[in-house]
């Protein structure tokens, strides 16, 4: 299951987002101050929006072009017949 | 009606799913096509990064020029228990020497030895059969064909959820709707012909859990047989960790052994032992914990260690990942000391077709594992009736172009399917289907009634279904991604009564499908493939024989494993 994206160091490509194939990792805007006045400036960069359903495939963290994704190998949550 | 928008996109060929039958079917259908022929592949999320394929070694069977086709379809019908299109399996294996030729023109490369020979490995429960997989495994096999398919000018729609199949003012399929999974915007897909590739229903379950596998109940609400619901895909495994390789752990000398230390497999199937195939070894383990002999261990030991460097050096990406943040004390863990389960990784009931892949609706058809021409899953096997049908699929689907006459979309129709893909919206609502579905997977896995089934337990859990769907009903989403899980449920919810239903129908035990109170196969009687349709809301169950036109039971069985495999690569 995904753990973090390490914010502070991504460049907001996007491609985590892209990949995962369970809709965990959403790119979301974030406003924060600009160098001109009155100019809002944005900055696109992921969010864990639903880590539970997390389905450990690693893509996130395989595609990552800057190594900022950690993905924890052990799964839940997987069913058991007894 | 308020709030009705969306997109049309009008197309001549609709492939929906992008595994390997989808991916296959998509690229046959332009190569197929008449220059102009457009074809619209749509997939959930990213085309090329997801399905089945995407997350394995993407194993495929090839046989060589050299090699015995008949004598390779032979054992392989023999493996389905007879449940099987013979035809349609001869005509993929005898294809699946072009279709290596196809995949090494989109620069997949597939290993050889210093011969230039393919390098390739028997599968378990077959002599014969060779199979072999792409460098890069899965990701490079579906990336590759993605970029495959843009350069022949296929349109590919990432992050397209089909929720309905159109019929339009006629008897044929006019294509689909359905919504983007981030935004939630409705499209209306109009097309001449429509190929269903979605994989069977997983229940979330398998190794690969976003493959859910809805197109096959789409199929069915549109008209469609299906068939094989009462067969499942039920692998050994553990909870805790992945492990894709347990076919050729064995063949390098791994051995399934209970809570006692014995090595049990040889007491359920004589013949094969531990290389029996994966549903026999499911039945075995199930057997176990019925006698109180578990847990149950996958004893790594006689396995040299360098040879377990092979395993954790996997050509499945993730499994590299998985191995290398893994410790070495869990490294040991995953080795023998922990406990492993019959996992039921999907069913495999698929859409009722002919040999040319069509369904019994003008205008659909179908490919990969949403397809019931076959119901085993040998190790590679799976992945080359993907390759093969997908490609039949395609072709087929340029045929149906000349037959066919244009599409007419229904208004009203498309509103009621933008109406029931809009299931109402509730901000204020807390996502809920994740306790059905648990619920529902704890109904539908546990190991006397997915494995070794009774008539009794088969109909308390029909019950139990009952109860968990009155409680689905209720629950609203609340965004769309809770939107898409909700529907993905619904399908479930339906393949479960399916499910339970065919394995009461069907009283003999054969292939994966083990009833205690019926425990012995039936041809007399059974040498039939269980077919569900709809006959006015309610699902109707049949018996449909199986052709036997190149083999039928009854031969001598077989009394020992022939060959021995050490230290292949």
């Amino acid at each position: 299951m995904i753990e973090t994206i390490d914010v502070a160091h991504c460049t907001g490509c996007g491609i985590c987002d892209l990949v995962c194939p369970a809709d965990v990792i959403h790119m979301e805007r974030f406003s924060h101050e600009s160098e001109v006045p009155d100019l809002a400036q944005h900055k696109l960069l992921p969010v864990i929006k639903f880590r539970e359903h997390c389905i450990t495939c690693f893509s996130c963290e395989i595609f990552c072009p800057e190594t900022i994704v950690d993905v924890h190998p052990v799964v839940r949550n997987r069913p058991r017949p007894w | 009606m308020n709030g009705f928008s969306g997109t049309l996109i009008d197309t001549d060929i609709l492939v929906i799913g992008a595994g390997a039958g989808g991916l296959l079917a998509a690229l046959s259908a332009k190569r197929h096509g008449a220059p102009g022929t457009r074809v619209t592949i749509a997939d959930t999320w990213l085309v090329g990064r997801t399905g089945h394929t995407a997350f394995s070694n993407a194993w495929t069977v090839v046989v060589e020029p050299d090699d015995d086709l008949e004598a390779i379809t032979r054992e392989i019908i023999a493996g389905n228990d007879w449940i099987a299109d013979q035809l349609l399996i001869r005509e993929v294996l005898a294809m699946s020497w072009n279709r290596l030729k196809d995949l090494e023109g989109l620069d997949l490369k597939f290993p050889k030895d210093d011969k230039g020979r393919y390098i390739r490995r028997p599968t378990r429960g077959l002599d014969e059969t060779r199979v072999l997989c792409p460098e890069g495994g899965g990701l490079e096999f579906s990336w590759r064909l993605r970029r495959g398919l843009e350069a022949e000018g296929v349109q590919i729609l990432d992050r397209t959820f089909v929720t309905g199949l159109m019929r339009g003012r006629g008897d044929a399929i006019v294509g689909a709707v359905g919504i983007h999974s981030r935004t939630g915007e409705f499209y209306a897909i109009k097309a001449r012909a429509t190929v269903v590739c979605t994989n069977a229903i997983t229940f979330r379950s398998g190794f690969v859990r976003d493959i859910t596998g809805t197109g096959t109940l789409l199929a069915y609400k549109a008209g469609a047989t299906l068939r094989n619901a009462e067969l499942s895909y039920t692998r050994p495994g553990t909870p805790r960790f992945y492990f894709e390789g347990i076919t050729f752990a064995i063949q390098e000398g791994a051995r399934f052994v209970n809570a006692k230390g014995e090595q049990f497999m040889p007491r359920h199937e004589p013949v094969w032992g531990d290389e029996a195939d994966v549903p026999r070894i499911a039945r075995a383990m199930a057997i176990e914990h019925q006698q109180g002999n578990d847990p149950l261990y996958l004893d790594m030991s006689l396995v040299p260690e360098p040879v377990r460097e092979t395993f954790i050096k996997s050509k499945v990406k993730w499994m590299e990942y998985f191995y290398r943040k893994l410790g070495k004390e869990t490294q040991t863990e995953i080795f023998g000391s922990t406990p492993y389960y019959p996992q039921n990784q999907m069913t495999k009931m698929g859409i009722r077709t002919d040999a040319a892949c069509r369904s019994d609706v003008p205008g659909l058809l179908s490919a990969g594992l949403a397809q019931a021409g076959a119901a085993n899953h040998f190790a590679g096997f799976h992945i080359g009736m993907c390759i093969g049908t997908g490609w039949i699929a395609g072709r087929s689907a340029v045929e149906e172009l000349d037959r066919l006459r244009a599409p007419v979309l229904d208004a009203d129709e498309v509103r009621a399917l933008h109406a029931e893909s809009n299931r109402e919206r509730n901000d204020a609502e807390a996502a809920k289907s994740d306790r059905v579905l648990r619920d529902l997977q704890a109904l539908m896995f546990a190991w006397d009634v997915s494995v070794w089934k009774h008539a009794a337990r088969l109909e308390r859990a029909l019950d139990r279904l009952a109860t968990l769907r009155e409680t689905f009903g209720a629950l609203r989403a609340p965004h769309t991604h809770e939107l898409v899980r909700l529907k993905e449920t619904e399908a479930m919810l339906l393949a479960a009564e399916f499910i339970l239903r065919a394995s009461l129908y069907r009283t003999e035990s054969r292939l994966s499908h083990f009833r205690e109170d019926c425990d012995f196969r039936d041809d007399a009687n059974w040498l039939c493939w269980v077919d569900i349709c709809d006959a006015c809301g309610a699902p109707q169950l049949s018996r449909t024989p199986i052709p036997t036109p190149i083999s039928a039971p009854g031969g001598p069985e077989r009394q020992s494993v022939r060959r021995t495999i050490r230290g292949a690569p």
